[in-house]
């Protein structure tokens, strides 16, 4: 029944969440995890996993990047257009 | 295209944009700023693990490849030659500060038994997150953990999981094949697993809190 070995399975799960395996593989990996309740909760968490991660970002960016990327701008800017800079010393003159 | 751009009102394709950039367009390389600039940003410190010295390698990083663009050939993508350059000076400073964490044995999963199934039952995570903890804290616990990874494993998170980087982009960034690329990923999330799996299935109160 259990045909795959489950390190076998378990090797392949981030293959088959980001679509990497054939169809073939596809289908023995999930007629494995229908019959085997170890290798289902690890597919789950390993799921869990990538879609946390994927969440990460968005309460970043929400609450810390605007302000302080601001200022890598204005330093990286004010390189590219150094024009932009007031002119200095014509009143020292 | 499709809109998806809203810096520019007429999309440019990126051989424009480069022609552009290379030109020292200052509309261009706000655009571009704008664009990848909070990702760089939130690569780099998530990498280096502190935001202050993140801001200073972005900085660096972003002059410098505005220095250097007359090189870029297109072998890759732009996305792909940022997240080089900023990742090459971001390693470069752990490296210098000998932070750089390394993949260590100890973290291996011994899971299986001689025949390759399981040894024990695979513990379940019924407890975890929503019922006792708001998606914040999760994410933040997720963030927590992520940031002890070894930076290998680290970056290829980072990149594909966080920041949704295509394989290719990946692989050009960091210059490596598809397929180190698709076992470094699988080991990444084992690893970040089994680190979520120690802080977020027993009392998790006191683990978050604490
Ligand atoms: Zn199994």
């Amino acid at each position: 029944m259990m045909y795959l070995q489950c390190a076998k399975v378990v090797d392949k799960i981030s293959d088959i969440m980001d679509g990497h395996a054939s169809i073939l593989v596809r289908m023995r990996f999930h007629g494995h995890l229908l019959l085997c309740k170890n290798c289902r909760r690890y597919y789950d968490q390993l799921r869990t996993v990538r879609t946390l991660s994927g969440q990460v970002k968005s309460v970043d960016l929400l609450t810390e990047l605007p302000d302080d990327f601001g200022q890598v701008m204005d330093f990286v800017m004010a390189e590219i257009e150094p024009e932009i800079e007031p002119e200095k010393g014509e009143k020292d003159a | 295209m499709h809109g998806q751009n809203r810096h520019h009102t007429e999309p440019l394709t990126e051989a424009a944009q480069v022609k552009a950039l290379k030109a020292g367009d200052a509309v261009a390389w706000r655009d571009l700023l704008s664009r990848y600039g909070p990702s760089l940003l939130n690569y780099a410190s998530s990498l280096l693990g502190d935001r202050g010295a993140a801001e200073e390698i972005l900085q660096d990083s972003l002059v410098n490849i505005y220095r250097t663009i007359d090189r870029f050939e297109g072998r890759c993508s732009l996305k792909s030659w940022l997240y080089r350059g900023v990742h090459n000076r971001a390693i470069d400073e752990i490296r210098r500060r000998k932070r750089y964490v390394e993949v260590s044995a100890d973290g291996l999963e011994d899971y299986f038994n001689e025949q390759g199934h399981w040894k024990h039952d695979c513990p379940g995570w019924d407890g975890l997150a929503a019922k006792q903890l708001d998606e914040k804290r999760v994410l933040s616990v997720v963030r927590q953990e992520m940031d002890r990874l070894p930076h290998m494993h680290r970056e290829v998170l980072l990149m594909k999981d966080v920041e949704g980087l295509k394989t290719s982009e990946i692989c050009a960034a960091l210059e490596i094949s598809a397929g180190n690329l698709r076992i470094r990923i699988h080991r990444a999330r084992v690893a970040l697993r089994t680190a979520l799996s120690i802080t977020l299935s027993v009392p998790l109160r006191a683990a978050v809190v604490g």
